[in-house]
């Protein structure tokens, strides 16, 4: 009888664990159809009575990080589309790849992704997984975001001509200096008013920081590709190198100019002009630079000004990557939004109205990119700052767009060559020659990008 | 077919037989069996679903050419022999094999001898003890790296404002930067987040040990290291050969540190195999490849742990 019993418990107890995962089930696929009947029923797939539930995930790109701020925005869209609900996940730049590659294996990916082309684009477009958005693309779009910057145009396209991207906002990479400290060592004479210097008067700056007495006037942080638009940056200004070549088919770090460079940094470092750390990143730089121990930072933004704002005791000063000719191609951030190709075309053309809201809605347009922290890519939009307190800050990075170099993030083979880029650098801080380390980079680098393209 | 037979003594001393197949009804057994596999179920479901599944199309996927965006391609072994040509898969094989030949004795011997002095203690500070050693373990790996980084940080850390002060260096060294230390650096880090599990499994296989044998043997004139090789050592084999085999397979499987804190380098010098998979798998999305390596690596687990099984279980035996 206790036997019968316990074979009786045991069969109730599977029995429910079975239907416990079957109700499970058999509820998610009741709401499924229940939504896909919706909308059918509706047979609304675009305007504003369209029905859907869709997901967006953002990377920390300023306020869009915010759970509050992105549900007002929500709230405010759905004044005008009711029937579009939004759920939003905040993904971080520490995991938040590995979330969207095991989404993309899982197919769970979410409908719309905020970020820039070189994930959108050159990484998750290129292998398949988005949306063309082309047809967000309209000849005025073109033209407004055009006379902001034609790179920004080019960067949102893959090399199939579809366009994977839908930008919203951009800036331009910059570096910052403790002001007091280059004060202290009489090195602001080599900086010119609009923030840009020549290679000569940089090495004559380090030499002056030197001179007064600062330890640690600039790092070389190599222990990650975190914030390594700064590195290169500073390589390819320093004698005028290109990191690829005009069409984005090789990476042309072994030209004689960032071969040069390279050796450049490398001997002051041997000097004792600059430091290198194979154990930090930009986030440890950034760090040492808030906390007055180092005198500069190559990794600065005007997002970057606003979050330190409060934190230094010292007036951080945004200039220029040092260049030979005194004219610097800065790197640029884009950031925008793509769209994952789920198959579902209702909420495809939810997750458009959502994205045109964001973006082009005269009022929250403008707004969207004040909150981003960064600039405009539409040239109708203006001035965004104007009138609000981030006026000042704003137009002191804003003089900094002239410069804004090519977009090369979008070549294939990215992601191997950023490992390979601070692989390479440790290689040249501890001993290889720069040209076999410079070999081994671009070999590993232009193999990757064949390798992507084939 | 005869039934087996068993001799049993009665209370009286009279030697009773019983036939089993007369007692047992097969029915029951069959039963009994069903329950203890519907219990079984639940648990076997979960486990099948999320170990034995993945095991298998991790090692059925490393036989081709699987990367995101790319067609399934069968590609044999190529994997595996790409895996033995690639210079950075060797390298961090090496380092991960130093990590287990270093950490995995220094993390059993320091706290076997931690624990044969903690579990004399009475038990308000023995469980002082335990609580101290065992905080790394249940602190979160991401503080405990933040705090290891500052202190090995190179201008504002800890070690070098110590060793600057008295003298012992007199340029400040970037601990997990350099290829000379940062290894160390990484198996220190190790040694301090492992010993916490060990030493409470220790602390209480030392104190199961029954003191009459303790007492028997230094009446007989034994010293304390014969009390330990010949009583204690034999008992608590059963616990050494547990914490064995858990701290290598966790040493093999040392990523969390290495991501958060070097990345591999500085020149690979810290790539162990398991962030060299994250890494192929994850950041180049070439998800074959890094099966592979998993394969390679669960074999290489497998067979220490059967060697480490087999000589700890014939030293318990003796």
């Amino acid at each position: 009888m206790k036997k019968q019993l316990s074979l009786l418990l045991a069969a109730g107890m599977t029995a429910g664990l079975l239907a416990g995962c079957g109700g499970s089930t058999s509820s998610t696929a009741t709401e499924s159809t229940a939504s896909s009947t919706s909308s059918a029923a509706t047979g609304e797939t675009s305007g504003d009575n369209l029905s859907a539930d869709i997901t967006m995930w953002t990377y920390p790109i300023g306020q869009f990080s915010d759970a509050d701020t992105v549900n007002s925005i929500i709230t405010k869209f759905q004044e005008s589309h009711p029937g579009i609900n939004v759920t939003v996940e905040y993904l971080d730049y520490t995991n938040g790849d590995d979330q969207v590659t095991a989404a993309i294996e899982a197919g769970t990916t979410p409908d719309i992704v905020m970020e820039g082309p070189e994930r959108l684009v050159s990484n998750w477009g290129a292998k398949g997984k988005m949306l063309d958005l082309s047809d967000l693309w309209t000849e005025d779009a073109v033209a407004d975001i055009s006379a902001t910057s034609q790179a920004v145009v080019n960067a949102c396209k893959g090399a199939d001509g579809n366009y994977y991207e839908y930008p919203l906002c951009m800036t331009t990479h910059t570096m910052a200096i403790n002001k007091e400290m280059f004060e202290a060592a009489d090195a602001l004479q080599y900086i010119n008013e609009d923030g840009t210097w020549t290679t000569e008067n940089f090495e004559k700056a380090l030499q002056a920081l030197k001179d007064s007495g600062v330890d640690t006037t600039m790092i070389v942080y190599c222990g990650g590709q975190g914030g390594d638009q700064g590195t290169r940056a500073l390589v390819n200004n320093l004698y005028s190198g290109q990191f690829t070549n005009a069409d984005h088919t090789a990476y042309t770090t072994d030209s004689d100019a960032n071969k040069k460079a390279l050796q450049q940094l490398l001997d002051w470092s041997n000097e004792g002009l600059i430091s290198y750390d194979a154990a930090a990143q930009a986030s440890d730089e950034l760090q040492l630079f808030a906390n007055g121990t180092v005198a500069m930072t190559l990794c600065w933004n005007a997002s970057n000004q606003a979050q330190y704002a409060s934190s230094v005791t010292f007036t951080p000063m945004a200039v220029a990557f040092p260049s030979d000719d005194g004219v610097p191609e800065l790197c640029g951030g884009i950031w925008g939004f793509g769209i994952f190709d789920n198959g579902d075309d209702t909420k495809a053309a939810a997750a458009k109205e959502f994205i045109k809201f964001l973006c082009d809605d005269p009022e929250q347009g403008p707004e969207s990119v004040r909150l981003t922290g960064f600039f405009p890519v539409r040239s109708s939009f203006g001035d965004v700052y104007t009138g609000t307190e981030d006026e000042d800050r704003m137009a002191q990075f804003s003089s900094f767009m002239q410069y804004l170099g090519d977009y090369y993030p979008v070549t294939a083979g990215w992601a191997e060559q950023r490992t390979a880029w601070w692989n390479m650098l440790q290689q040249i801080f501890t001993g290889t020659s720069v040209d076999d380390a410079v070999a081994t980079y671009t070999t590993t680098s232009n193999d990757a990008l064949a390798a992507a393209a084939a | 077919m005869a039934s087996k037979t068993k001799a049993t003594p009665a209370a009286g001393g009279e030697v009773l037989t019983y036939n089993k197949g007369t007692f047992r009804n097969s029915a029951l057994v069959r039963q009994q069996t069903l329950a203890a596999y519907l219990f079984l179920l639940p648990a076997l479901f979960f486990f099948v679903l999320f170990v034995v599944v993945p095991m298998v199309m991790c090692l059925v996927t490393s036989f081709f050419d699987y990367r995101m965006g790319k067609p399934l391609t069968f590609v044999g072994l190529n994997q595996y022999i790409k895996m033995f040509q690639d210079p950075t898969f060797l390298k961090a094989l090496v380092n991960t094999f130093i990590l287990v030949i270093v950490a995995v004795p220094t993390v059993t011997a320091f706290s076997l001898w931690v624990s044969s002095v903690v579990y004399k203690f009475s038990a308000f500070k023995r469980s002082f003890f335990r609580c101290i050693f065992y905080l790394p373990v249940v602190t979160g790996t991401v503080a405990v790296a933040v705090v290891w980084k500052w202190m090995f940080n190179k201008y504002t850390g800890l070690i070098n404002y110590v060793l600057s002060a008295t003298g012992v260096i007199d340029q400040n060294i970037s601990w997990l930067g350099d290829a000379r230390f940062a290894l160390g650096c990484i198996i220190l880090i190790l040694f301090t987040t492992s010993i916490g599990q060990p030493i409470v499994l220790y602390i209480a296989a030392l104190g199961n040990v029954d003191p009459s044998l303790i007492d028997a043997a230094e009446v007989d004139g034994a010293n304390n290291f014969q009390v330990f090789w010949h009583i204690k050592w034999p008992q608590i084999m059963p616990t050494t050969l547990y914490i064995l085999v858990i701290t290598t397979i966790n040493t093999f499987q040392c990523y969390a540190l290495i991501q958060l804190l070097t990345s591999g380098g500085p020149n690979h010098a810290t790539d162990t195999i398991m962030y060299y998979i994250y890494y192929q798998a994850f950041k180049l999305n070439d998800y074959g490849y890094g099966d592979a390596m998993g394969v390679i690596l669960a074999i290489i687990i497998a067979v220490l742990s059967a060697i480490q099984f087999k000589v700890a279980g014939s030293g318990s035996g003796d």
